[in-house]
Order: structure tokens, then C-alpha cells, then sequence
């Protein structure tokens, strides 16, 4: 089960608004590489973890991106506050504000809602934890982007944060990627799903 | 930043570190030295925010450790003030 703790992992205090960053970012929420997919990624490939560790650093993971789901809302949050509708017209961000207006919606920056197809749940570990490496690059270099774009230092600094993250998992899953192989057969190293295929 | 914004950056700061060798642990269980790190830190965090609860209130609340109107009062956390 899940309790909510109520603060953030990292604090998040934005003065300035700036909603043609808040349409940038809002890809960390519900785009390709975005910490919702990320989180359900994890959560729904733990199940056929053949291991503890497995288990555990999916599990462990999986709950710490929901955190960073709250964190990106909260930037694209206070990002949008007390716009004018020319403020909104001017950054381009007409489009998001027609549906959703300064709510926070599950979209990948190019407008496309969050859809399962961004991740894979294939039930065979060797797949799942190499998808899980992909993935943390993935959200790293979409923050390395958002970096580009982002100089105000409010906004620079918990995406930094974010960013350093995705390094740390990805160190995490390659360990855990390292704990399955050391258990397989070595005859037939790559081959072999130890979560199905069971003597 | 006010003393009380501090000492929540420093719990946060202490919880942030517990959480990263928590992680560590997962794919190290044996790994004495992170987990005996692990115990000094609940320790240090457990002292600080007694220190912060006796000063200011409630800190990291959950529904189970809170009185109901301590958690729905503002700020929540995506607000500014909460930060």
C-alpha cells in the first residue's frame, strides 16, 4: 500500500512564472521519457522479479518517481501562476491552455497525452531491467533539454536534482542487472528467463 | 530563510540521505558499513525532528501521524509557502 507524506522530496520555491517553460516540462509528466511512465514502469515489472534485491529496487523506484511526478507537477504549477492571457498567447501557451487551462495534464510536450505504449512490461527480467538502463537515459537527457531552455536558477536547481536521479537508477538497475546475470547459467547467458522458464 | 524553513531543509536534507543508502542497501544487502550509516542517520533525523516538533508542530505528516486539521491545512507541498 501507499500513505502520502506531505512535502516534497526536494524543495521547489519558483518566483517568476514562465508558462513557454511550463509547456517544455510538462513532457517530465506525461511524455515519452516522463516520470509517470517511469513510475507505473516499475511498479507493474516488479511482479515477475525472480529476486529480492529485484523486487526491492523496482518497488523502491517505482515509489520514488511517483515523488518526482509531484515534483514536475509542482514546477509546471508554479510556473503557470497569475498568467495574463496575453502572457499566455505570447509563449505559445494557447494550445495547452484551451483544454486544461493551469491544470497539470499527463502530455508529452508535442501534445501527445500519456499513453501506456511508452513502456513495456514484458514479464521477462533480462528485457525488463535492460528497458529499465534505457529508460533512466532517456529521462536524463530529457532533462539535459530542459537545461537548455531553463536559465532561471528556481527552475534549474530541482531539475538538476531530477536529473541526478536518473543517474543514481540507472547505477541501481545496472547493479541489479549484474545480481540476475551472476545467476544465470553461464552456458547460456542471454537466452534464458529464469522467471518462466523454471526446471 | 527562517529557522524553521532551515531546520526542515536540514531534516530533508537528512531524510534525502537515508533514502539514497536505502536504495544502495537493496542491490548491497550485505554492505555492513551503508547500513550501520543507515542507523546513524535515522538516529541524527529522529533527534532533529523531535527538536522541530517541539519548536513548530507536525512535520512530514501522513494521514496516520496527524491530526486532521494539521493536514488540511495549507500550505501542501506544490504551493510555494510549503517550501
Amino acid at each position: 500500500m501507499f500513505v502520502y507524506e506531505k512535502r516534497l522530496q526536494y524543495p521547489i520555491k519558483i518566483q517568476n512564472s514562465n508558462p513557454a517553460l511550463a509547456k517544455i516540462i510538462i513532457s517530465q509528466y506525461g511524455g515519452p521519457h516522463g516520470e509517470l511512465g517511469a513510475s507505473l514502469r516499475y511498479l507493474s515489472q516488479r511482479y515477475s522479479m525472480p529476486y529480492p534485491e529485484l523486487k526491492a529496487i523496482l518497488t523502491d523506484i517505482g515509489t520514488e518517481e511517483l515523488s518526482h511526478l509531484e515534483m514536475v507537477g509542482t514546477i509546471v504549477y508554479q510556473l503557470t501562476r497569475n498568467l495574463t492571457p496575453q502572457q499566455i498567447k505570447e509563449a505559445g501557451f494557447d494550445t495547452y491552455f484551451v483544454d486544461h487551462t493551469t491544470g497539470a495534464y499527463p502530455v508529452a510536450a508535442s501534445g501527445a497525452p500519456f499513453n501506456a505504449d511508452m513502456f513495456a512490461v514484458t514479464g521477462d527480467t533480462i528485457a525488463d531491467l535492460n528497458e529499465d538502463l534505457s529508460a533512466e537515459q532517456k529521462a536524463r537527457l530529457t532533462y539535459d533539454n530542459i537545461l537548455r531552455f531553463a536559465d532561471d536558477p528556481d527552475v534549474r536547481d530541482p531539475i538538476k536534482f531530477l536529473r541526478e536521479r536518473e543517474i543514481v537508477h540507472f547505477q541501481r538497475f545496472g547493479e541489479g542487472l549484474r545480481i540476475l546475470t551472476d545467476k544465470l547459467d553461464s552456458k547460456n547467458f542471454y537466452a534464458f528467463n529464469p522467471s518462466f522458464d523454471k526446471p | 530563510m527562517s529557522e524553521e524553513q532551515a531546520m526542515r531543509r536540514r531534516i530533508a536534507a537528512m531524510q534525502f540521505a537515508m533514502w539514497e543508502l536505502h536504495l544502495f542497501l537493496d542491490t548491497h544487502p550485505n554492505n555492513c558499513d551503508a547500513a550501520k550509516k543507515l542507523d546513524d542517520y535515522k538516529m541524527r533525523t529522529e533527534k532533529l525532528v523531535k527538536e522541530f516538533e517541539e519548536k513548530f508542530g507536525p512535520i512530514n505528516e501522513t494521514p496516520q501521524n496527524t491530526s486532521r486539521w494539521a493536514w488540511i491545512s495549507d500550505p501542501w507541498p506544490w504551493e510555494k509557502e510549503g517550501n
